[in-house]
């Protein structure tokens, strides 16, 4: 491809973006910087190294345009039943207030729409946005800055506990057009404060998706986060997730990206312990079928001593299916004491179906733990047989497998109402 | 109820049985015996249905229905039941949701309501008694972390779950302690029955001790050589398998 071809279809995928920017930039300078930066990104190709094995070519084929706005009256299918939480629902991107309830965490979460920041929020906006997530090298990154007029800031103060979770709902209806969406959170957890988060992702009828979302989120000494993410979209969504998590002092993270839908996604995962003795989690699981081709990219930097990371990655990929799966673990010099764990396990259900697993360990420091591990199989034959002896049919005995293979991931999500959810998605699924 | 004539099977190319012949009535007590390698557990797996055996020949009846025709899971319905010698380890899948998949499979199967849960856990318990399988053991995931001899009261445990017609134990002496394999015994002994037959595979004299048998059949190199009652058993035991060696050899 020549490089006028290139710039040509980069352009057009800015144009896409930019279409639905209105309104004046959140934060001026950190804009113009990532305008500054697109001028120099290309879009990530198969010839870069961490791109390799996801192409975006098929996007670039794809004419975007604005979406419609959008009139859903009903979301209770898209909450998760059971779980009482503060509700959040963006429709094509747009935050809508009277799809939304919130109120349960009074005081302690501030649930601020970017449009709505003023005062203390937009302190604390000015103070974290744009901080974590640099553009320079990262195209989708630098778009997001650029051009992303929507999102949400989530912000518990110093010292609060968000008793209740938090429920993000995400809905396109692209209405037989391609449509290209952004969001982004700005999630903030000061010290000593905790909360929890839910954030779904789904397609109402026909049409494809391209969202490109982008998470700073920054946990605070002796604070803690569970942030859930379930990518539920429809088979021609596309997704392009950059979350980036630093951590302090004392502090537990856990990340978990649950995908079942979607045609393309691509989720880049960077954890930054800054401080010593954190504590970390990263949880996936992948449920793919049809021709769905999705890529974890995670990278976990340990820069402080004594902190533990833990990731364990599941997938189950039918029919032709792709999946990809980098682990980066990065244990610099001063991170002596460092716990890393890493473990990628895959059941391939059919010949055609394809997983590429990458781990990959740097470590500067030679006081450490760190193991990694990837599998990739079959469904258990004597197992299989185990069970239809005692009676239960090829496609139950498959079903109790595949659900037990992912509840290793899903159990150990702390609600309960998610895991319910998620077992009956499974079970849905095979 | 079980009528196998000249069953013969092969794993990878190997024939490994080769001819058998064996009747089973209701009620009856059948034990195999024979030396390593004869075939015991390669007719325990192709009465199971066992994919990786390859029947080249001979039929089996089961009360009527052409045995080897079914899926392992209709065998199952049906009323076969295979103790494994080796059971399987399952994890993430709980005992309890296992076992009410498999008793409600079976009875779909048999054209029976469908237990409630608190059916299910009432028989359950009551089953439970039979093999003194601690109740922890149900609410971890199938087999794991099970000990040896746990694994073989958790076979027989399931066996009583789904009352089989014909209960085929493959080596569930092998690997206990005799304290197990009384347990064990008197457990199989109490699901006896004038309908229930069972098939004993083993090595050792000592479970026929507590299991006592009606015919014991020695099978070697793929076929039944000799047949006797329960005398039989304690003959072997004494004068070991080379005198049967001698005669087939004859």
């Amino acid at each position: 491809m020549s490089n006028s071809t290139l710039n040509t279809s980069k352009e057009e995928l800015l144009k896409s973006f930019r279409k639905n920017l209105n309104g004046k930039a959140l934060v001026p300078s950190v804009r113009e910087q990532a305008q500054a930066a697109l001028e120099k990104l290309e879009i990530p190709n198969r010839r870069m190294e961490d791109w390799k094995y996801t192409s975006l070519e098929s996007l670039q084929k794809k004419n975007f345009v604005t979406p419609s706005p959008s009139e859903i009256s009903d979301v209770d299918p898209f909450k998760i039943e059971g779980l009482v939480s503060d509700v959040l629902v963006f429709v094509n991107g747009v935050y809508k207030e009277e799809l939304s309830s919130l109120g349960l965490n009074e005081g302690n979460l501030h649930l601020v729409p970017f449009h709505h920041v003023k005062g203390e929020s937009l302190e604390v906006l000015n103070k974290y946005f744009g901080k974590l997530v640099a553009s320079e090298n990262n195209l989708f990154s630098a778009i997001n800055t650029a051009y992303a007029d929507q999102g949400l800031l989530i912000y518990v103060p110093k010292g609060k506990i968000a008793e209740h979770p938090v429920q993000i709902v995400h809905i396109s209806t692209p209405e037989g057009n391609d449509i290209a969406l952004q969001h982004r959170n700005l999630l903030v957890v000061e010290d000593n404060a905790s909360a929890k988060v839910v954030e779904s992702f789904y397609t109402i009828g026909e049409g494809s998706t391209l969202r490109n979302n982008l998470h700073e989120v920054t946990v605070g000494a002796n604070a803690q986060l569970e942030y859930i993410k379930l990518q539920l979209e429809g088979s021609e969504a596309s997704q392009i997730d950059h979350t980036e998590v630093h951590q302090g002092r004392d502090s537990k993270a856990s990340v978990f990206t649950i995908t079942m839908g979607g045609d393309l996604v691509r989720n880049n995962l960077i954890f930054r312990l800054n401080d010593q003795n954190t504590e970390t989690h990263l949880m996936g699981t992948y449920l793919l079928n049809g021709r769905q081709h999705v890529d974890n990219f995670t990278q976990v930097n340990h820069q402080e001593p004594n902190c533990f990371s833990n990731e364990l990655y599941k997938g189950i990929l039918d029919e032709k299916s792709t999946g990809a799966f980098t682990g980066r673990i990065n244990v610099f010099r001063d991170a002596q004491k460092t716990n890393a764990y890493q473990s990628n396990r895959n059941i391939l259900l059919t010949k055609t179906a394809n997983i590429f697993t990458k781990p990959q360990l740097e470590i500067y420091a030679d006081d450490v733990k760190c193991s990694h591990g990837a599998t990739t199989g079959q469904l258990d034959k004597e197992a299989m047989f185990y069970l239809k002896a005692r009676g239960l049919s090829e496609d139950k005995a498959r079903k109790l497998m595949i659900h037990a293979f992912t509840l290793e991931v899903i159990e150990n999500i702390s609600l309960e109402p998610v895991q319910e959810y998620l077992e009956q998605l499974v079970s849905d699924r095979y | 109820m079980l009528t196998i004539k000249n069953l013969q099977a092969s794993i990878d190319g190997q024939e490994i049985l080769k001819g058998l012949n064996l009747t089973i009535n209701p009620g009856e007590v059948h034990a195999i015996m024979g030396p390593n390698g004869s075939g015991k557990s390669t007719l325990a797996s192709v009465l199971a249905g066992r994919e990786e055996y390859e029947v080249t020949g001979g039929e089996v009846d089961f009360d009527g229905k052409d045995l080897l025709d079914l899926e392992p899971d209709e065998r199952a319905g049906e009323g076969l039941f295979l103790a494994f010698q080796y059971p399987v380890e399952i994890p993430g899948v709980s005992m309890t949701n296992f076992l009410r998949t498999s008793v409600n499979s079976v009875r779909e199967y048999r054209e029976q309501e469908a237990l409630t849960a608190g059916q299910f856990l009432k028989l359950m318990k009551e089953k439970q008694q039979i093999v003194e399988l601690d109740s922890n053991l149900t609410k971890r995931s199938v087999n794991e972390g099970f000990s040896g001899g746990e694994k073989k009261r958790n076979e027989i445990f399931q066996m009583a779950m789904l009352e089989p017609k014909l209960a085929i134990l493959d080596e569930t002496d092998s690997g206990l302690d005799i304290d197990a394999l009384r347990i064990v015994s008197n457990a199989v002994n109490k699901l006896r029955s004038p309908e229930r037959s069972f098939l004993v595979i083993t090595h050792y004299q000592r479970l026929l001790d507590h299991i006592v048998p009606d015919f014991v059949h020695v099978l070697y190199k793929g076929r039944i050589v000799k047949s006797g009652g329960k005398e039989l058993a304690l003959e072997l035991e004494e004068k070991g398998y080379d005198w049967i060696k001698e005669e087939v050899a004859a």
